[in-house]
């Protein structure tokens, strides 16, 4: 096994080595599960749609993952490295900057996306067994979850990076947090400025990039732009990993 | 096959203003076990970092088994077992499973691990605590896990910072044990304050101080350095002097301070049957018959008198002096002091080589405020990656 893959091993090992694992997992779940059915704050409920499709859901998991998975799955990524001298002991072993970076990011990816796999049970249960509720579109499922694989890969790096620039927890949480929510709902400030000013904003919001996703379009556009937003955290997050060498 | 294990060549860092690292140079060769000794903020974990490609030179080169720690840090890892300050490790792992991620982030195959392991758990005495959580161990078998990772894949090279530190003396004793043990076939680099542990451990030592090397050789000649003998002399206190009345120790001291050449003269602790004194006079006289005569005319029952070279502790305090009195801040140094050395000048007198510290750091009395490790910060304090783990220092 490579260097990398032995710390993203490690590294999504250690979420269920604490309760951290279980707690975002537990209290996703139930934040999902009393929104989708019941609806809340805005979002209508799925009883209340009433038609066949997963729609609620797409556009609920990204504000899930943006309010508590990301922002606490990657806050320790780096931070807590630093603060308990942890990272000394992995740089000197003989690995890449890149492979613990990478590494690093592969563990909390790979959590983000065991919890995202587990929102299959939804469609599978209202849709297939044990009830059919209705004339699915598959295809729309699938486009959905391939934009949630997309955002997470870019979130996923985002609070990566900002878990790179400090020693505290905390902070990267906090950070993190405010990051995914501006990024996320800057479409919804760009309606309010300039037109000119709103076009940026709006290309840079995460929101209008995932809906299409959400309705069953994909859009090279927007694969492009999660990966590239997840391309230049990691580089960023490299950098910073590498600024040590030079402080 | 070349014997040069480690050498640095002009070795500088900064961090900011602070020179950490001013031209160091060292070399160490295969087989020795190197102590590598200085105060707190000497640059002591700087020059390890260094070496095990964690942080880069600002200037100089260093090579380690022959590869360049800029050019080649995989190479260089890979020669080389590091247990870092306080040896960081996974408190959510336990020890076995710690060991396994170490193994196999350098790429050991399973049986080749097994096989390992059996050997490293033997030397470092971890046969009880392999299963248990890393965060439920002592500190004495946190540092047996770092050490048993930097031993896991049998590398030429130790590289070990402060592995003592944070332990009982009974921890300290097994942990020096083991270093001498896995010394026999490997070279080590030990940074450690604890100079009784290198006088145990180490055939050779090298100072540093204020990020410059100020000694470097065999302890026998680092201890002659300061080419001054120290004299242990042991009075009866009970027996009565010509004056008809038994030696005080204010006396004695005196009397000791008032023989030519003598220096340093103080009292040591001892029982209430005897005044010890330690005193100090240049390697080339010897007060051995100045101090007979003493007893003789004041009619002093004598029970001692020794004449050795000075301790490493002395030594070691004399040639980093420097830093505790920049430590506390002494900017204004006693008068004699000044005539002595330049403490002060590392930060501005570019010119002033290692050559000219070691000649201008003359004799002097022993001070008998033991410099005090805690008052210090380590030099890469600004460094917010690392200074967690320099600041807080036995």
């Amino acid at each position: 096994m490579s260097p990398m893959l032995t710390i993203a091993k490690r590294e999504f090992r250690s979420y269920f080595d604490s309760p951290l694992a279980y707690v975002v997992f537990c209290l996703s779940f139930l934040f999902m599960g009393v929104v989708f059915f019941r609806g809340l704050l805005g979002f209508g409920g799925f009883w209340q749609a009433n038609r066949a499709s997963m729609q609620q859901m797409f556009e609920l998991i990204p504000i899930g993952l943006t309010l508590l998975v990301v922002p606490v799955v990657t806050m320790r990524l780096m931070a807590e490295e630093r603060r308990s001298g942890t990272l000394e002991m992995l740089i000197t072993l003989p690995v890449k900057d890149s492979d613990v970076i990478l590494g690093k990011y592969l563990g909390a990816l790979g959590l983000v996306y065991v919890l995202i796999l587990g929102t299959v049970v939804y469609p599978i249960v209202l849709f297939t067994w044990p009830y059919q509720l209705g004339p699915v579109d598959w295809n729309t499922v699938g486009s959905g979850y391939l934009g949630l694989v997309l955002y997470s890969a870019a979130t996923v790096a985002i609070g990566l990076l900002v878990s790179s620039l400090t020693q505290s927890q905390a902070i990267a949480f906090f950070v993190t947090f405010f990051a995914l929510l501006s990024f996320y709902f800057l479409s919804r400030l760009a309606q309010v400025l300039p037109a000119n000013i709103g076009v940026v904003l709006n290309y840079m919001s995460f929101e209008p990039h995932f809906q299409p996703f959400a309705r069953g379009l994909i859009d090279t556009r927007d694969v492009v732009f999660f990966l590239s937003i997840a391309a230049l955290a990691l580089i960023l997050s490299f950098r910073a990993l590498e600024r040590r060498k030079w402080a | 096959m070349t014997d040069l294990m480690i050498s640095a060549e002009g070795l500088s860092k900064r961090f900011g203003a602070v020179r950490a690292l001013d031209k160091v140079n060292f070399q160490v060769n295969r087989g020795e076990i190197v102590g590598f000794l200085g105060p707190n903020g000497a640059g002591k974990s700087t020059t390890m970092r260094i070496l095990t490609c964690f942080i880069s030179p600002s200037l100089g080169q260093a090579k380690v088994h022959g590869h360049d720690v800029f050019d080649e840090p995989l190479e260089v890892r890979k020669k080389i077992g590091y247990l870092p300050q306080r040896a960081p490790l996974y408190t959510d792992m336990n020890a076995y499973e710690y060991l396994q991620f170490a193994a196999g982030v350098r790429g050991l195959d399973a049986s080749t691990f097994k096989s390992r392991l059996r050997k490293v758990v033997e030397v470092c005495g971890l046969a009880q605590a392999l299963g248990k959580d890393i965060q439920t161990l002592s500190h004495g078998y946190r540092q047996r896990v770092g050490l048993a990772q930097a031993l896991i894949h049998d590398p030429p090279i130790l590289i070990l910072d402060e592995p003592t530190s944070d332990l009982d003396p009974n921890e300290k004793a097994e942990v020096i044990r083991y270093i001498k043990e896995i010394g026999k076939d490997r070279t080590i680099l030990l940074s450690t304050h604890n100079l009784a542990e290198v006088e145990e451990a180490c055939a050779r030592a090298i100072i540093v101080s204020k990020g410059r090397v100020v000694a470097d050789g065999p302890l026998d000649e680092i201890r002659g350095k300061s080419g001054r003998s120290r004299y242990t002399v042991v009075f009866n206190e009970k027996a009565n002097g010509k004056s008809g009345a038994p030696p005080t120790a204010t006396e004695v001291q005196d009397a000791l301070a008032e023989l030519d050449e003598a220096k340093g003269v103080r009292e040591l602790p001892t029982d209430e049957r005897e005044h010890k004194f330690e005193l100090t006079s240049p390697e080339d006289t010897d007060l051995r018959p100045d101090i007979f005569s003493l007893a003789v005319d004041k009619g002093w029952t004598m029970l001692e008198l020794r004449r050795d070279t000075q301790s490493l502790d002395a030594v070691f305090r004399e040639l980093t002096r420097g830093d505790e009195k920049l430590d506390r801040g002494e900017r204004w140094a006693r008068a004699s002091d000044d005539n002595d050395d330049d403490d002060f000048d590392d930060e501005d007198d570019e010119d002033d080589d290692q050559d000219d510290q070691d000649e201008d750091e003359g004799p002097d009395e022993p001070e008998d405020d033991e410099p005090e490790e805690d008052e210090a910060e380590e030099e890469d304090d600004d460094d917010d990656d690392d200074d967690d783990d320099d600041k807080e220092k036995d």
